[in-house]
């Protein structure tokens, strides 16, 4: 089962609130999930994404589609970064996120990927 | 191309065997499993181009032997290599033992100390002598995680100090169930993800069903084995139409016939058939004598439904479970009426097991329909269809929830 495990925050906010050395431990802590997930063979990918504040949503107004800046929903937090991760169950999923959650003290969305046919 | 696909055949064929000796003779299961994957490759590239050998049998362990040594000079293992040499120089006796190997890699890469996944995945490559890259293409993964998920499988057998040995045979009746599991599994990975008959991942149901098979002749008088395998049969016989052209699925009832494989279904009558009575029954057996029940049915309509509710009845008995409740409410709907069957799927609503179960409410759906309830029937295809994990059924119920706005 195939799981979508979703950081969300802003990373601004989050940089300038936390030090240096939380920074220092944050990607210590980053290297070695992955590090593991990746021993363990459950890791399919994992991606961070630039600041929300860099983001374009792309809408339909006035019968043409346009680029506004920003990201899609109103809100200070925005995905930040995901796992996608290949596990035996939900449970698994839930706690490798719960391992995140207890380092960052933000909340995580575990979302399960569909299956379908690879030429659907 | 025909001898490519009789290469890839015949190699696939030996390949547990040639592990199966090479254990017996140096255990290290996970070296010598590295070195008949390398045996293996080797082959397919040069008898491609040369023909197949004399003796492919004693090519492949001759092979699959100098990569381990090689393996082991590498580690600087002098003394291993030595003891080594002189055991090539053994001629090829093992040939007795090769079935009975087969059977203790499969008890071995079913481990009950391994994830599900890594039970898969080792057996696919152990048992069934697929590559890595082909394992990873089947379950969608890149080819690095699930080369890493088959070593770490392979380090978890080490660490048990599991032996390469049949288990004792009063452990066997349990361990057998696992690795009946593991090849449904295998199967169920194939279909459930596939459309149309001839696909990528239509290469995992061939495979089960190839497993299930050799399993089969290995032990003939296991009835589960048996039905297992008769289950597959039946199942894949309906697989052409089971889906249109753009991947829709079309329920059963509604399959055009004629695109079913009858001679996969006479084999799987005539195997179930053979099978039942002749030892305990198990829900394998059960399973596939409803599969036969369906595919014997010249349409639809003219389904044997007292029988196939018979067989539930049965079912439950031997394995009872929320699940297979829920198919039994199909089989009361249609003998009993619609009514019957929703009030027995009732008694499923306060099942914590069946709460995130989306077939339940698709078959509520369903039997809402058939009582003329279309509002209801439409709530619930729409809830199905927010629960479901896969896209075709997300989309299947939601046309069925479209079609009755």
């Amino acid at each position: 089962m195939k799981y979508m495990i979703m950081t969300f925050g802003s990373a601004e906010a989050g940089l300038a609130a936390k030090g240096k050395d939380w920074m220092v431990e944050m990607i210590q802590f980053m290297k070695n999930l992955d590090e593991d997930l990746r021993k363990s063979g459950e890791l399919v990918s994992e991606e961070g994404l630039a600041d929300g504040s860099q983001a374009k949503t792309v809408r339909f107004e006035n019968g043409i589609s346009v680029a506004t800046d920003g990201p899609f929903a109103e809100s200070k937090e925005s995905l930040v970064g995901y796992w996608i991760v290949d596990v035996e169950s939900e449970g698994r999923a839930i706690e490798i996120a719960s391992r995140i959650v207890d380092f960052v003290k933000v909340p995580i969305e575990v979302r399960r990927v569909m299956d379908a046919p690879p030429d659907f | 191309m025909r001898s490519e696909t009789r290469v890839e055949d015949l190699l696939r064929e030996l390949a547990p065997q040639i592990l199966g000796a090479l254990v017996r003779r140096h255990g290290q299961f996970g070296s010598c499993e590295d070195a008949v994957q390398e045996a293996l490759l080797a082959a397919s590239q040069q008898w491609a181009e040369k023909g197949v050998p004399d003796n492919p049998r004693a090519w492949l362990m001759t092979v699959a032997s100098r990569r381990l040594v090689d393996e082991w000079r590498r580690e600087g293992a002098r003394r291993r290599r030595e003891e080594t040499a002189a055991m090539l120089e053994i001629p090829e006796t093992g040939r007795p033992l090769a079935h009975d190997d087969t059977l203790t890699l499969l008890f071995l890469c079913c481990h009950p100390s391994l994830s599900v996944p890594s039970q898969l995945a080792l057996t696919l490559r152990a048992v069934g002598g697929l590559t890595t890259a082909e394992i990873a293409n089947a379950f969608l993964v890149p080819e690095a995680t699930m080369a890493q998920r088959i070593s770490r499988a392979k380090e978890s057998i080490r660490s048990t100090g599991a032996r390469f040995d049949l288990p004792s045979k009063p452990e066997q009746a349990d361990r057998l169930r696992v690795v009946l599991h593991v090849l449904y599994l295998v199967f169920n990975e194939g279909y459930m993800t596939s459309s149309g008959p001839a696909l990528n991942r239509a290469d995992l149901t061939a495979e089960a069903i190839r497993l299930a098979r050799m399993l089969h002749s290995l032990l003939p008088a296991e009835g589960e084995v048996a039905g297992l395998l008769a289950l597959m049969m039946l199942t894949q016989a309906r697989r052409a139409a089971r889906t249109l052209a753009d991947g829709s699925l079309v329920p059963l009832d509604e399959q055009r016939r004629d695109l079913w494989n009858h001679s996969l279904i006479e084999q799987g009558v005539a195997l179930i058939t053979r099978t039942l009575g002749k030892t305990s029954i198990g829900p394998y057996q059960l399973q596939a004598a409803i599969a036969a029940v369906h595919d014997e049915a010249p349409s639809a309509k003219e389904t044997d439904w007292p029988q196939i509710l018979a067989l539930y009845d049965v079912l439950e008995r031997v394995s009872p479970g929320p699940v297979i409740t829920l198919n039994r409410a199909v089989a009361v709907a249609m003998v009993d009426g619609p009514r019957a069957g929703l009030a027995l799927l009732g008694t499923l609503d306060d099942d914590e097991r069946m709460a995130r179960n989306h077939r339940l409410e698709a078959v509520r759906g369903h039997l809402l329909e058939l009582a003329g309830d279309l509002p209801a029937a439409r709530e619930s295809y729409q809830r199905a269809a927010r629960m479901t994990a896969s896209i075709p059924e997300q989309r299947y119920l939601a046309l069925r929830a479209a079609r009755l706005a």
